[in-house]
């Protein structure tokens, strides 16, 4: 899932005050799953908003909606009918969803209320990690199902640098050395000698270094 | 007169562009350096034009340095990210190199490393800003530096651009100034008229204006450029005359220095001649437009 973080308060205040009428707009998909811009995060926000602008003797219209998704065009359709009523969005959703939306509603302001940090799944609740940066071509057939560009610090596809130690990667006790629990894997299914295999240099033209990316299916293309 | 002299006292500029070669082989670059020396005012290294992988403009510029001829180094964002910039900056203020100009690059898709990772770490104008600080003694951490650069800096201007475009442009000329640019070198020029409209809207008490005159090869090349390199128009009794003539070569040098001859009476800062691949041609160009 796409992980992402909650903003300050005060930065969402810095660029929601000017307003008068603020829709909070939650989404249902995975900042709810990691509890940054679910249902509960809007209620939670939108009361901070109200009492940051009561306390400012303001009356600032503050309501409250939690789409099912705001990176497809069915659900952000569902506020086509309010979004007039009100001067600016405020999304919780990632960094696609305010993106789509400000599309859709090419007139009115949709601020971020999140920070999108990366894609990740969560190790228990409350902690998220990086699994994947979306690099367009997926070698986790030869790494043990564990990925060098997104787990290792220097992205390294050839073992580990001088830097790992007892398991651990040299930017952070805290931090696994990808390639420990590469081999460690390798080890664990049999394949060890795959690690001798030199992987050749990758070829970023599916990163972002080509650009912006899209992915078309004609087979399913309406 | 260094170039920097020059350029603060509004004098007319005659530049030279010299690709460092892909290899190790500079003695090429080297004696094309020479065979103009004394008709130059200095020339300028690009650094991996077109995202084509070449030997780098600083080590092209500390070559030139070395025969006595100066250089122009240009600092490009694409390949290396703020420490790496800053790192290759101060070498080439230790090397004696004083010009730097910082170029966008083009796309890496572009070139000839298409599956290569762009780094982008600073934008154009951020990098001048890192230069000011270095220029000023501190790095972008604000550490001190042990020895102080001290640059004639320049930047790009895209000269072919219209509308709102054309308004951005000079948006961020107007940014770039403010950050110590004190020359700009354009995308190429064929057409006059157009240009001296641009030139009206520029304040060159500011900024020298030093527009780029590429040598064509060829028709067919003049007309490649005009239908496939946006924002760089040839007009086609140009194109035509090309086609026409008996000599292709001697007409593609007289063009030169016909839009030499031109631009210098618009009183530009100077000119960059641009010659991609025919630097023997470089001297033809000089006595064509009666330069040096």
């Amino acid at each position: 899932m796409i992980v992402a973080e909650r903003k300050p308060i005060e930065e969402i205040i810095e660029e929601a005050k000017g307003f008068d009428r603020i829709l909070v707009a939650g989404c249902n998909e995975c900042v709810t799953v990691c509890e940054a811009g679910g249902k509960k995060e809007v209620g939670v926000l939108a009361s901070a908003l109200r009492m940051y602008f009561m306390n400012q003797g303001r009356e600032v219209k503050v309501d409250e909606v939690t789409l099912e998704r705001q990176c497809d065009h069915e659900y952000l359709e569902e506020i086509r009918n309010i979004i007039d009523n009100y001067d600016a969005v405020i999304s919780l959703a990632c960094g696609v969803g305010v993106q789509f939306m400000a599309e859709k509603y090419f007139h009115k302001p949709i601020l971020p209320g999140v920070n999108t940090v990366f894609m990740g799944a969560t190790e228990e609740r409350g902690v998220w990690s990086e699994r994947c940066q979306g690099c367009g071509k997926c070698i986790l057939a030869k790494t043990g199902g564990i990925c060098p560009v997104s787990r290792c610090a220097k992205r390294l596809f050839n073992g580990p640098c001088g830097g790992s130690s007892q398991g651990k990667c040299e930017i952070s006790d805290e931090l696994p050395c990808a390639w420990q629990l590469i081999v460690d894997r390798l080890k664990e299914l049999g394949r060890l000698d795959e690690y001798e295999e030199i992987m050749p240099i990758k070829d970023w033209s599916t990163d972002r270094a080509g650009g912006p990316r899209k992915v078309v299916r004609e087979d399913v293309r309406q | 007169m260094s170039l920097k002299e020059k350029i603060e006292t509004g004098q007319f500029v005659v530049l030279g562009e010299l690709e460092p070669p892909k290899g190790t082989d500079f003695s090429h670059m080297v004696a094309h350096a020479n065979r103009v020396r004394n008709r130059l005012d200095a020339f300028v290294v690009p650094e991996m034009a077109n995202a084509v992988m070449k030997a780098s403009s600083l080590g092209g510029c500390a070559c030139l340095n070395r025969e006595g001829l100066e250089p122009v180094f240009q600092a490009c964002c694409r390949d290396r990210n703020r420490l790496a910039l800053q790192a290759d900056i101060l070498a080439a203020g230790g090397l004696g190199i004083d010009n730097i100009m910082v170029v966008p690059g083009e796309e890496i898709a572009f070139g000839d490393h298409p599956r290569a990772r762009a780094v982008h770490d600073l934008s154009l104008t951020q990098a001048l800003e890192m230069i000011r600080g270095l220029c000023s003694g501190k790095d972008m951490s604000g550490i001190d530096l042990q020895g102080t650069p001290d640059f004639l800096v320049g930047s790009n201007l895209n000269a072919g651009v219209t509308g709102g475009a054309l308004d951005l442009e000079l948006e961020e000329l107007s940014s770039k100034i403010d950050l110590g640019v004190r020359f700009v070198i354009t995308t190429p020029v064929f057409d006059l008229d157009r240009f001296e409209k641009l030139l009206k809207r520029l304040d060159r008490q500011k900024i020298a204006v030093i527009p780029t005159v590429l040598l064509l090869k060829s028709a067919g090349m003049a007309r490649y450029i005009d239908r496939n390199i946006p924002h760089i128009s040839i007009p086609s009794d140009m194109i035509q005359s090309i086609q026409k003539a008996s000599d292709k070569l001697k007409r593609c040098v007289e063009i030169a220095g016909e839009l030499i001859a031109g631009l210098k009476a618009m009183e530009v800062g100077g000119v960059m001649i641009s010659t991609i691949g025919w630097e023997d041609k470089l001297p033809l160009v000089l006595d064509q437009a009666r330069l040096g």
